[in-house]
This record gives C-alpha cells, sequence and structure tokens, in this order.
C-alpha cells in the first residue's frame, strides 16, 4: 500500500516518506512525549491555528452578510422607476430577478459546457499518470498540468481570443451548416469566434489542473489489494480499472467534479474577454449575439460605470453566485463525506480518514503479499511499486 | 497658482514640454528672452511652480488614460515633488464614485455629473459642488474589416441602420449609394459592439439617438443596448474582433485602433483638426453649476467637409472648494498643465487625442482660478 504514493508527483513523495516504512521518522517519537504535556510552543500553535479556523469563519461570514447587506436596496427596488436603474445596463429589466435569472442560467450553462469537456479528459489525464504511464513521465505530467493552474485567467482569456476563437470558426461553420436544426448549433454562425463553445472550451482547460490533481491523489488510494485481485482474476489493465479502482474512486471523482464546477462558476476574466454576451436564455453554442452572460463576467464587465443602485445590484448577483457555489461544495463535501463512510465499509475497518496516511497494516500486508505473489521480485516492488507490464505478467503467471 | 497669456512663455513650454526635459528651472514664468526661436502660437499657458510637493490621486476613465500618462510624465518632469497616480482600471463610473467619497483629487469621466451626483458631491466640495472640465477631444472611428473593399463612407443614416441590425449584409442599396463606384460583396455584416460600459458607447448611442432617431429609437446609453451584436470586452476587443472576422463593422476610440480601417463618416476621415472643428462648431456649455463646463453636441451642426460628426468628449471633474488647500493647489496646478495649449499638445503627440479649442481652454482655466 505504502507503494503508491511514491509513483507520481513531488507532493505525493511527501507522504510516502512519512509512511512507518519510510525514514523519515524523526519526529514521531518525540511527538509521543510531547503529548503528555502542554508546552508554551504547544499551547502557541494551538492558538494559532484555531485562530486561524475561526478567522475564515469570520471572513465568509463578514462576506456573506457584505453581499447580503449590499445587495438588498437592489433587489427591493423597482428597477423601471428608479432613475438609477432605469439606465444603462441594467435599463432592461423590470426588477432585480428579470436581471439575474438569464445570469443564473448563463453561469451555470457555461461551467456545464466546460464541465462536459473538462471533465473527461481531467479524469482521463488522472488515470494516465496513475495506472498508465512510465512513473518518470507521470511526474513530469503531473508537475505540468499543475504548473497549468498558476497560468492567470487573463492569459487562458488572451490564448482564447487570439487562438482558440480562430480555431474553432471552421467547425462552428460546419456544425451550422450541417447539424443547424439541432438548437445548440442554430441561429447566425459566429464570424469573429466569440462564443460560448469557445468561451466553454478555454475554462474546460482551466477546470483541468483542479480534476486531474484530486482524481489522481484518490486513483493512487486504490487499495494495492483490489487491484492485485482484479489482475489475479485475469482481467486485463483496462478491467481492473473499471472493477477495482473506479467503484473505489467513484465518490472522489464526484467531487473532484464539482469542485471543477465550482471554479468554472466563478470564472470572470477569461470568460469577459472571450464570450460576446447577451442577457438572455439561450443554449445556442456558436451564435455570436445569442450567448447567455454569466454572473462573473457581467460584474466585471459593468462595475466601472455603475451607478451606486447598478453597483448594489451586482453585488446582488454576485450574492447569487455565492449561493451556488456554496450549494455546489457543500454538495461535494456531503458526497466526500458520505463515499468515507462507504470505504470503511468495505471490509478495512483500519483506513483511517485522511486520503495520504496509510496505516502500516495495510502497507506491510501489500508488501509480503506482493512477496508472496512475485518472490523473487519482492525489491523491484519496494522500490518501483507503480504496477508495470511486467507486474501485471507477473500476477498474471 | 496664476494664469496669463504671454507668447513667450508659452513658446517655452512648448519647447520644454514637448521635449520632456526634467530641468525644472527653466519652467519658472518669466523668462521671455527666447520668445524668438520658437513660432508657435501663443495659446493657453499655465505657470506652474515647481516647488510644489505632494500626490496627486486619482482615477476614472480608460479613454483619457494614454492622455494622462503623457500628462503626468510631462508634468512630473517640471514638478519634480509632485506624484500624480491616475487609476484607468475604475472607469468612469467607479472613477465618480470614488471621487464622491472622497478618495480623489479628481475624476476622470466620459461624461458629466449627473444632476444627482452633482447634488451629492456638495458633501466633499462645498456647496460649490463639482466642476466638470473637458480636457480630452478625440472622434468615434467606425472601423470595418471588409476584404477587397479598401475605403468605404458611411452616412449617418446608415451607421445608424447598420447598428440597429436592420442593414444584414454589406451590398445594402442604403450602403451602396454611400459609397458610388464600390463593389461590395454580399457578406452579412456582423456588428462588434462593447460588452462592458464605456464613454465611448455613451458618446456614439448620443450620435445615433441624435442623427437618426427615426432609425435608432433606442436611448442614449453607456452600455450597447440591444442584443445580437458581437459585444466585446474594451475598445482593444472591438478591434480585435473586427480584425478576426470577414465582413464586421465596430466602433472605437480613435486613438485606439490602431491599423484598423475606418471608415468615413459622412465622407469625413477622423483627424485631430476635424475632431476639434467639431468642438468648436457644435459644443455648447451646459453648466450643471457656476463655472460647470458640461458640454453637450449640437449634432446638427457637426456637417461640412472639415468636421468629424462623432466627437469624444472626456471631463475631469474637481471640487470647487477642496477640503485641504494643498490638495487644491496640486490639482489646480496639474488640471491647468492639462488645460494648457502645451497640455494639449503633449496629448494630442502622445495619446492622439485632438486639442481642445484655445477659447475653451480659457475657460476653463478661469474655472479653475476660482477653485479653492
Amino acid at each position: 500500500m505504502q507503494s503508491a504514493p511514491t509513483s507520481s508527483s513531488g507532493s505525493a513523495d511527501k507522504t510516502t516518506s512519512s509512511t512507518p516504512l519510510g525514514s523519515g521518522g524523526s519526529k514521531d517519537p518525540t511527538a509521543a512525549k510531547r503529548s503528555t504535556r502542554v508546552r508554551p510552543g504547544d499551547f502557541i500553535f494551538r492558538g494559532l491555528s484555531t485562530g486561524s479556523a475561526v478567522l475564515i469563519m469570520v471572513i465568509l461570514a463578514g462576506v456573506a452578510l457584505f453581499l447580503i447587506i449590499s445587495a438588498i436596496p437592489a433587489i427591493t427596488a423597482d428597477w423601471s422607476t428608479n432613475d438609477q436603474l432605469n439606465t444603462g445596463p441594467t435599463a432592461a429589466f423590470p426588477n432585480f430577478w428579470a436581471y439575474v435569472g438569464p445570469l443564473i442560467w448563463g453561469t451555470l450553462w457555461a461551467a456545464a459546457i466546460a464541465l462536459l469537456f473538462g471533465a473527461p479528459v481531467g479524469i482521463g489525464i488522472a488515470l494516465f499518470i496513475s495506472h498508465y504511464a512510465p512513473r518518470r513521465l507521470a511526474s513530469i505530467l503531473g508537475y505540468l498540468v499543475d504548473l497549468l493552474a498558476a497560468v492567470p485567467s487573463i492569459v487562458f482569456g488572451l490564448w482564447g481570443i487570439i487562438v482558440i476563437r480562430p480555431f474553432l470558426l471552421p467547425l462552428s461553420d460546419w456544425l451550422n451548416a450541417n447539424l443547424g436544426w439541432i438548437p445548440l448549433f442554430g441561429g447566425a454562425v459566429t464570424t469573429t469566434g466569440s462564443t460560448i463553445l469557445a468561451g466553454a472550451l478555454v475554462l474546460a482547460v482551466m477546470i483541468l489542473p483542479i480534476i486531474t490533481s484530486i482524481s489522481r491523489e484518490i486513483f493512487l488510494q486504490t487499495p494495492r489489494l483490489h487491484e492485485e485481485a482484479a489482475l489475479a482474476l485475469g482481467a486485463t489493465r483496462w478491467e481492473m480499472i473499471r472493477l477495482a479502482v473506479f467503484p473505489y474512486a467513484k465518490s472522489g471523482i464526484v467531487s473532484a467534479t464539482l469542485l471543477g464546477l465550482g471554479r468554472a462558476l466563478g470564472e470572470t476574466m477569461a470568460i469577459a474577454l472571450i464570450i460576446s454576451p447577451a442577457i438572455l436564455v439561450s443554449v445556442r453554442l456558436i451564435t455570436e449575439g445569442q450567448n447567455s452572460q454569466t454572473i462573473a463576467a457581467n460584474i466585471a464587465l459593468n462595475f466601472p460605470i455603475a451607478t451606486t443602485l447598478q453597483r448594489d445590484a451586482l453585488i446582488g448577483t454576485g450574492l447569487m453566485l455565492f449561493v451556488i457555489s456554496l450549494a455546489v461544495n457543500s454538495i461535494a463535501r456531503a458526497i466526500v463525506g458520505g463515499g468515507k463512510g462507504k470505504r470503511k465499509k468495505s471490509g478495512k475497518p483500519g483506513e483511517p480518514g485522511p486520503l495520504s496516511q496509510l496505516p502500516s497494516g495495510d502497507a506491510a500486508t501489500a508488501i509480503a503479499l506482493d512477496v508472496v505473489a512475485a518472490p523473487g521480485r519482492a525489491g523491484v516492488v519496494d522500490t518501483e511499486p507503480h504496477i508495470s507490464e511486467d507486474d501485471v505478467e507477473g500476477a498474471g503467471k | 497658482m496664476k494664469f496669463k497669456n504671454v507668447a513667450a512663455t508659452g513658446a517655452v513650454f512648448v519647447t520644454v514640454a514637448l521635449a520632456l526635459s526634467a530641468c525644472s528651472s527653466s519652467s519658472t514664468s518669466g523668462s521671455s528672452t527666447s520668445a524668438a526661436t520658437s513660432t508657435a502660437s501663443a495659446g493657453v499657458v499655465s505657470t506652474l511652480d515647481s516647488s510644489l510637493k505632494g500626490t496627486i490621486t486619482a482615477g476614472g476613465s480608460s479613454a483619457q488614460a494614454n492622455a494622462e500618462t503623457a500628462w503626468t510624465a510631462a508634468y512630473v518632469a517640471q514638478v519634480a515633488g509632485v506624484t500624480v497616480n491616475y487609476d484607468k482600471s475604475q472607469g468612469s463610473g467607479g472613477g465618480v464614485t470614488n471621487w464622491l467619497a472622497g478618495s480623489y483629487d479628481f475624476a476622470g469621466s466620459d461624461s458629466p455629473l449627473k444632476a444627482d451626483q452633482q447634488t451629492s458631491s456638495q458633501t466633499i466640495c462645498g456647496t460649490g459642488g463639482g466642476l466638470n472640465l473637458p480636457v480630452y477631444l478625440d472622434g468615434v472611428a467606425i472601423i470595418y474589416n471588409l476584404p477587397g473593399v479598401t475605403s468605404l463612407n458611411l452616412s449617418s443614416a446608415t451607421i445608424a441602420k447598420i447598428f440597429n441590425l436592420s442593414i444584414t449584409t454589406w451590398n445594402d442599396p442604403a450602403i451602396a449609394a454611400d459609397n458610388p463606384g464600390v463593389t461590395l460583396p454580399s457578406t452579412t455584416i456582423t456588428t462588434v459592439t462593447r460588452s462592458d460600459g464605456s464613454g465611448t458607447t455613451q458618446n456614439f448611442t448620443n450620435f445615433l439617438s441624435a442623427v437618426d432617431p427615426t432609425d435608432w429609437t433606442y436611448p442614449a446609453s453607456n452600455t450597447w443596448p440591444i442584443a445580437g451584436t458581437s459585444a466585446q470586452k474594451g475598445g482593444s476587443g472591438v478591434v480585435q474582433a473586427v480584425g478576426a472576422g470577414a465582413g464586421t463593422i465596430g466602433y472605437a476610440d480613435h486613438s485606439a485602433i490602431g491599423t484598423a480601417t475606418a471608415a468615413t463618416v459622412n465622407k469625413v476621415a477622423f483627424s485631430q483638426d476635424a475632431a476639434t472643428a467639431a468642438f468648436t462648431a457644435g459644443a455648447t456649455t451646459v453648466p450643471t453649476t457656476t463655472g460647470d463646463l458640461s458640454q453637450k453636441f449640437d449634432y446638427s451642426k457637426l456637417t461640412g467637409a472639415t468636421i468629424y460628426p462623432i466627437p469624444l468628449i472626456s471631463y475631469q471633474i474637481v471640487c470647487t472648494t477642496f477640503k485641504d488647500p494643498a490638495q487644491a493647489a496640486l490639482t489646480k496646478s496639474y488640471v491647468g498643465y492639462v488645460a494648457s495649449t502645451v497640455g494639449q499638445a503633449i496629448a494630442a503627440k502622445n495619446a492622439g487625442s485632438a486639442p481642445i479649442p484655445d477659447s475653451m481652454l480659457t475657460q476653463i482655466q478661469t474655472s479653475l482660478a476660482t477653485v479653492k
């Protein structure tokens, strides 16, 4: 079991060193001693970490309070008669809900398309890194995907404008010409490429790192025993993944996807730059004038010219986004929590909560079983524990 | 601060400022010896006190941002003790909001203070309120990308019909009538507009609703009022999208269009002179308070071969009475410099804007002299 984390990324490597079989055990003995009496350092550190935990709650509550208080004047105002609200960006809407409704739709719609493209690819990359790639390649790939998360969204936006938009033009034309009877591809086809399709594709790239890195960690947690059992029964690599990895990682994949969704919902700059928006409810993907606007991009675009009440209205839309994000994250948490319960029930009572920490019993068992399964190759398994072609053959024999 | 029309000093200033000389000693008033070396017209002169020290905090309109950069560089070269921070990320609305909150010494805005803003400005400015000073003049360019058509002329009415989306192809008879002898393809027109709120949109829709109210039935607004166009973020986004697609047409500040091809409007191509001529011919002062210089264009007067029909004005907004006299002195000095012939020449050279006519600059200096 200790085998798994060594295989891919730097963070996984660190966790290996603190497993009971690893060498980084210098802290452990002292930790046991310290736990018996309270020292100043202990006290201070606990105070700091408790303080941090309280602080984040206070900040979150403060943000929520700010959003609610600021939004109330705009939500309660009569938009058609108010001098500040019946001009400019909020002119065409009778009230707050008529304004925010299409925006909520646009936000969910863009994020959903992004997820449709991003989630399968992200999970595929994670699977490749954890189960297919040679170890060296896997770690490089892991770094590269994580690096993607460090690219500023304005750069993604410019990339979208200059590269992705023109790149998608022929596809848009083809889709409109041949599949235009489907509402998704109908409407007046784009000439500049400024479509929700282009925006969502860039968004998909932007959510890849989050989906990949979480799924990768989950895949690496798959009990070695399950995998080996599947292989021992004559399963191919794909069947092993389907039988052992996916069932185990199901809740992890869902929560990774939902966290990706959370990222997509809040993305602002890239969307604002790439998509030609309109505040309306539309499912069209490849038009210029019928792309639903998202909440975050709408705030970014209109904040600079907003009057006081319009600003409140924009903050109100932000409140809606806050609620949606909170809901998405709660669902993700609930699924992860539920998954933990299930895993405990699956006949492994020794497994602890934190994903990266593995009990000595499991690792020892795994090694022992490895030794049993392939006597002459115990050393190989120890240093190169990641499943390679040889392992599969060995298990098959 | 004193402001005076002295030809000699003006000439010195033109030379000094355009060279962006860091030598502040030459900027003191009274040195009238080198008058003969320059033939520059006298214009409106602001006398700079090079001993001023402090920081001017301002922000707002991104349209005048390039000009602000040029003004700041030239100003600081002569008054080394002053720092000018102009935050263009705020946009006009954000600039006015921050100014009303008291955090800015002046706001840059593409539209003058509205009545309610003028009222609320009395909290920070005293009973005199705020002054809208028109310091930046440019034009809204109509840019297009139509392969095979290198020059295009559009009448005001045709522009209104294109931008209200009632003309949909390039070979429409209305466009053909404006361009005798030009072969127009049947390409579909893609209208590119701003997705973010903007003073450019405000000025352009002012123009449309004034020149062709029958076709343009929408209100003048800082946000594009019609769905169905290709809406892009920022003037640069519009220029980019127009360049990227065939058959596109859009509007942008003239100083920001780069290499894009601009159509002539009523057969007048944009030039700095044509924009200045438009200001002279059509702008009238509509004061919201004593000394205020809010401008309103009478677009029906913007006709003729030398007058560009779609001018764009941006303001610097200052208090009549500052809370801190030191900040008042600093801001008066800077805005006075901006509203001098030299300041306008610097913006024209570095930001591509059109110079405000001297008659208006004189009025700005007069208004500025009342600021305390």
